[in-house]
């Protein structure tokens, strides 16, 4: 049976991670800390897949990549990179630094044919679309460029457009709930789930592994993902993942 | 010991080759060259891409010729579209053939109710006796991201996963190994496949 997922995000910016809240980023320390902090051979043994995101306010892709380099040696997982993708050559050089797959969210509202070229290129299966999304007067208002350029665009006319385009996943990031352990939006994942013809990731708010079992509850979630640094260091990934499998939830077991 | 990853334009050894390291003390290279291949003990051939320019690639380097021949006494383990190019034929893209070493053709997933390309963690029904599911648990996960699957191979040990329907998902014989999914990117059970495999003897 294909089993849903557990992933974990990394939020990068000019060479720190950073515990991200409503999409103000709080740099909490370089590799070193994160290696420190987080030993990831171990830590990759309780997720199905590692996604980071350079938010750099200016990108310097070079540098991003010799960063997550050396957090990934020596997991063997998925890993998906993505931030500030522009063209088919950022794409090329995530690729060669070791993802699998690529995520892309601002090159869909600003050249959808380049989107295009770089599915057929790679393959939607290793094309994810994310999307950042705020609650507005009682719409979905989708939102470009880390979060800081309201596009104006409803968040399930985008879904259909990302659908249209022939993305492989929708990573599908709450902006309101972002950081805030209050737990995932779960009306609009459900809806969403339900309007996407690819699996949805659900991201933003997960504080605790009651979240993950909330969210992995509704039928057409592939995915649950949590950016939360300080929620689940040390042992809390594994006694999630344990405690999943415990309450029944498709995961796969290693 | 000397494994030789084949190197023919597609694929991400970057993985592959870390999770090797990680399980076996060996002589490692990434290459084309047809000495380097029949001095190998074990060889790997990888791939992400599409079948028919797989096969263009093989072609253009000779490699048809020298992996048909040295399949023949050294151990060979295709991973993904590498597995897929041991086989007879592909109609992806337009019907294409493959390097015949397993008597099956890919074809591709159909459904309107299911996701396709089939992506993440399924499980694979091992058959038994199996040389690269050896001392892993039953009905393992392994990592899938492919959209064309074999339905029957002939005179080969096969193993079947469902997704849509029942397909092959691995398969080996004395020389000739095959996974659909990716050991590099399926955490222990992966290791430890592609340890059995480095450690069998033929």
């Amino acid at each position: 049976m294909l089993r849903k997922r557990l992933i974990f995000v990394l939020i990068y910016s000019e060479g720190f991670f950073c515990q991200s809240r409503n999409f103000r980023l709080q740099k909490v320390g370089k590799v070193d800390w994160i290696i420190d902090n987080y030993k990831f051979s171990e830590v990759s043994k309780y997720i199905d897949e590692l996604i980071i995101l350079d938010a750099s306010p200016t990108k310097d892709i070079a540098r991003f990549c010799d960063d997550v380099q050396i957090i990934i040696e020596n997991i063997h997982i998925p890993k998906c990179f993505g931030g500030g993708i522009s063209s088919l050559g950022g794409v090329s050089k995530l690729f060669a630094a070791g993802a699998d797959k690529i995520s892309i969210n601002s090159l869909a509202f600003d050249d959808p044919r380049a989107c295009k070229e770089i599915i057929s290129q790679y393959g939607s299966q290793s094309i994810v679309a994310s999307i950042d999304y705020k609650s507005e007067d009682g719409h979905e208002i989708v939102y470009k460029s880390n979060g800081t350029i309201a596009t104006g665009i409803e968040l399930s006319q985008h879904v259909n457009f990302l659908n249209e385009i022939g993305f492989g996943e929708i990573l599908l990031n709450s902006m309101d709930r972002d950081g805030t352990g209050f737990g995932y939006d779960l009306d609009k994942i459900i809806s969403i789930s339900n309007l996407s013809t690819v699996p949805i990731i659900a991201l933003g708010g997960a504080g605790n592994k009651n979240h993950f079992h909330a969210g992995l509850l509704i039928e057409n979630v592939g995915a649950v993902a949590t950016a939360n640094l300080f929620n689940f260091m040390e042992d809390a990934l594994g006694i999630s993942r344990d405690y999943l499998l415990e309450e029944k939830i498709n995961l796969a077991k290693w | 010991m000397n494994v030789v990853i084949i190197d023919y334009g597609l694929g991400n050894v970057a993985s592959l080759s870390s999770a090797i390291k990680e399980v076996k003390n060996c002589n490692l290279i990434v290459s084309n060259s047809e000495q380097d291949i029949f001095q190998a003990d074990k060889l790997i051939l990888p791939g992400v891409g599409s079948f028919d320019q797989a096969m263009a690639n093989l072609r253009s380097l000779d490699l048809v010729r020298i992996i048909t021949s040295a399949a023949e006494s050294i151990p060979i383990l295709g991973i993904c579209l590498g597995m897929q190019i041991l086989c007879s034929s592909s109609t992806e893209g337009s019907l294409t053939k493959g390097l015949d070493l397993v008597a099956g053709e890919f074809n591709k997933f159909v459904s309107t109710e299911y996701t396709i390309p089939h992506i993440g963690f399924n499980q694979v029904d091992v058959s038994n006796p199996s040389i690269l599911f050896e001392d892993i648990s039953d009905n393992p996960d392994f990592y899938f991201v492919h959209s064309y699957r074999l339905h029957s191979a002939e005179n080969i040990l096969s193993h079947r996963t469902q997704y849509i329907d029942s397909f092959i998902s691995a398969f080996e014989s004395k020389y000739i190994f095959g996974t659909q999914f990716h050991p590099e990117l399926s955490q222990t059970n992966g290791s430890k496949l592609l340890q059995n495999f480095l450690d069998y003897d033929a």
